[in-house]
C-alpha cells in the first residue's frame, strides 16, 4: 500500500486500501479535504435534522425522545 | 470482461457518496476499477462511523413514535440521505411500515443514497408493489446505478415486479451496472424468452451491444446459447449491428462466447452473415482469439464459414508464430475440436502447414491418439494426409511407424489417404 495514501487519507477513512498508489500527493490531499468537508457537512445536517425532528415530536414525547438522544 | 468493473463508474458512485461531482474525481479514472470500490468500502464505513452513536440514537428513538409520524420526521427533517444512513439501523418490518407513508420520490431519493448492504434486510422485506414504484422513479431518473446496486438484495417478488417497471432500454443499461455481477444470471432466469427476445433487439436498436455483451459474459454457458440463438433468430440487422459494434468497439472476445454457445444451426447463420466476411471484420476476429486465447471459440465457427472467408483467415494465419499454432493445437486437444483444426490446417499455406505437421508429430501419444480417434471418426483422413504431407520424409516414417499402431480400421482409412495422395512414405510408414 502507498506510503502517502495511508499518511494523507488514514486520519479520514482510518483503514486505507490498496491500489491507490497511481495518485499523487494532491490528488490525495484533495480527496482528503473533500471527504473533511462531507463527514463535517453530514453532522451538521444531522444535528440541525435533530433539532427540527424535536419540533415536530408532539410535546408529551419530547422528553423521553430527547433523553434517548442526548442521554 | 468477467468480474470487471468499471473505473467511470466506480467513480461516479464514490463521488455520489461524497457529494461532489464525478468531474472533480475524474483522476480515480486512472486507477483499476475494484481499488475505486475498495475505498468507496471505506468511505462509507467512515462516513457511517463519523455519526454512527447519534443515528444509532435517532434509529432507537424511532421507535417510540407512530410510523406515520416518523415518516413526517423523516421527509421534513432529516431528509433522503440521512435517511438513508438511518434506515439500515431500523427494524426492517417498522422500516417497511414508514415507508408505506413516504413519497414514492422521497424513497427514490433515499434509494440512491442507501449502502444496500447495509439496508439488505429493509431491501428484502420491501413489498413488491413499493418496490415497482421506486423502481419506475428511478429508471424516469435514469439512476441505473442505483437500481443496480439493489439486485442482489431484493425478493424474487420484489425483482420480479421492478423487472415489469422498466423498459429494456432501462434493463440492459442497469445490467451493465449491476455491483454483483453474479446476480445477473439470476435475473436473466426470470425473464421470459418473449421478453429476452425484446431485450436483444433493443440491444441493436439502441445500440447497446456493449452492455447486452457484457450481460452476456455474466450468464451461466447455457444462458449464453439461449440468448445467442434468441439473437440468431432475428432479423439480420440485428446480428448486423452486433458486428458493427464489435468491429467499432473492439468487443469480438465477447462475442465469440457467445457464437460458440449458439445452436449449430445459429451459429451457422451467424458464420454465413455477410457482415463477418469482409478481410477486416476476419482480421479483427482473429486479433481478438489471439489477444484473449479464444482459439476453441474460433475453431468452432472456421468449419462453419464460406470457403472464400475461410481462405481469408488462412491466409491471416500466415503471420502466426510457433507459439501461436502450438496455443491452437492444445486448445483443440483440450476441447476435442480436432476436425476442426486439422479442417483449417488443411487450407493453410505451405509453411504454417508444415508447423502444424511438426506440432502432430511431436505430440505426445495420448494427444496423438486422441487426434486419430476424432479424425477417423469425423472422417477427416484426407485433411490430416494435406497436412502431414508437409512433413519431412524422415518424419512421415517416423509418424506413420506411431499411427501404424492404433486401429487396423483407422490405419487403413489413413493408408488410403496417403494412396490418393500420392504419400508413398507415409503409406509405407503405416502398412509396415
Amino acid at each position: 500500500m502507498s506510503k502517502a495514501a495511508r499518511r494523507i487519507l488514514g486520519p479520514e477513512l482510518g483503514t486505507v486500501p490498496g491500489g491507490l498508489e497511481e495518485l499523487t500527493e494532491k490528488e490525495l490531499s484533495g480527496f482528503a479535504d473533500m471527504l473533511q468537508v462531507a463527514k463535517r457537512e453530514q453532522s451538521e445536517q444531522l444535528e440541525a435534522a435533530v433539532d427540527e425532528a424535536l419540533e415536530i415530536v408532539p410535546r408529551l414525547l419530547r422528553r423521553t425522545i430527547r433523553k434517548i438522544l442526548f442521554g | 470482461m468477467n468480474g470487471y468493473l468499471s473505473p467511470e463508474v466506480e467513480v461516479l458512485k464514490l463521488a455520489r457518496l461524497v457529494g461532489a461531482d464525478a468531474e472533480e474525481l475524474a483522476y480515480f479514472e486512472r486507477l483499476e476499477g475494484q481499488a475505486i470500490r475498495d475505498l468507496r468500502d471505506q468511505v462509507t464505513v467512515a462516513m457511517f462511523d463519523a455519526d454512527r452513536q447519534m443515528l444509532q440514537r435517532v434509529a432507537a428513538a424511532t421507535k417510540l413514535i407512530p410510523a406515520k409520524l416518523a415518516a413526517v420526521i423523516g421527509e421534513r427533517a432529516f431528509g433522503a440521505l440521512l435517511c438513508a444512513r438511518i434506515t439500515g439501523l431500523l427494524d426492517p418490518g417498522r422500516a417497511v411500515d414508514i415507508a408505506k407513508h413516504l413519497p414514492v420520490t422521497f424513497l427514490a431519493d433515499l434509494s440512491v443514497h442507501l449502502d444496500p448492504r447495509r439496508a439488505s434486510r429493509v431491501i428484502g422485506e420491501m413489498p413488491p408493489d413499493v418496490v415497482s414504484a421506486i423502481t419506475a422513479e428511478l429508471a424516469a431518473s435514469e439512476e441505473y446505478i442505483t437500481m443496480g446496486r439493489f439486485v442482489g438484495h431484493l425478493s424474487k417478488a420484489a425483482l420480479l415486479a421492478a423487472l415489469d417497471a422498466v423498459d429494456d432500454e432501462s434493463l440492459l443499461r442497469t445490467a451493465y451496472v449491476i455491483e454483483a455481477k453474479k446476480n445477473i444470471s439470476a435475473l436473466v432466469a426470470l425473464l421470459p424468452d418473449e421478453r429476452l427476445e425484446d431485450v436483444i433487439a433493443t440491444a441493436s436498436s439502441a445500440d447497446l451491444w456493449i452492455e447486452a455483451l457484457d450481460v452476456l459474459a455474466h450468464v451461466t454457458e447455457r444462458q449464453r446459447g439461449t440468448l445467442g440463438d434468441l439473437a440468431a433468430a432475428q432479423d439480420d440487422e440485428v446480428l448486423d449491428s452486433m458486428v458493427r459494434a464489435a468491429l467499432r468497439d473492439g468487443l469480438w472476445s465477447e462475442v465469440l462466447p457467445v457464437v460458440r454457445a449458439m445452436s449449430p444451426e445459429s451459429r451457422k447463420r451467424f458464420a454465413t452473415l455477410k457482415s463477418i466476411q469482409a478481410r477486416r471484420v476476419l482480421a479483427t476476429i482473429i486479433d481478438a482469439a489471439a489477444e484473449d486465447s479464444l482459439w476453441a471459440e474460433l475453431l468452432v465457427l472456421l468449419p462453419l464459414l464460406p470457403t472464400v472467408a475461410r481462405r481469408q483467415v488462412a491466409a491471416l494465419s500466415t503471420s502466426f508464430d510457433r507459439e501461436v499454432f502450438e496455443q491452437i493445437f492444445v486448445s483443440a486437444y483440450e476441447e476435442e475440436l480436432w476436425p476442426a483444426l486439422i479442417g483449417f490446417a488443411a487450407e493453410l499455406d505451405k509453411g504454417p502447414r508444415r508447423e502444424m505437421a511438426k506440432l502432430i508429430d511431436q505430440s505426445d501419444d495420448e494427444v496423438l491418439e486422441s487426434l486419430l480417434t476424432d479424425v477417423h471418426d469425423n472422417g477427416r483422413e484426407t485433411d490430416l494426409v494435406a497436412v502431414l504431407r508437409e512433413l519431412s520424409a524422415a518424419g512421415q516414417r517416423r509418424l506413420g511407424k506411431r499411427i501404424a499402431t492404433a486401429s487396423a480400421e483407422l490405419v487403413e482409412a489413413l493408408t488410403e489417404a496417403a494412396d490418393e495422395a500420392d504419400l508413398e512414405t507415409l503409406s509405407k510408414a503405416l502398412t509396415k
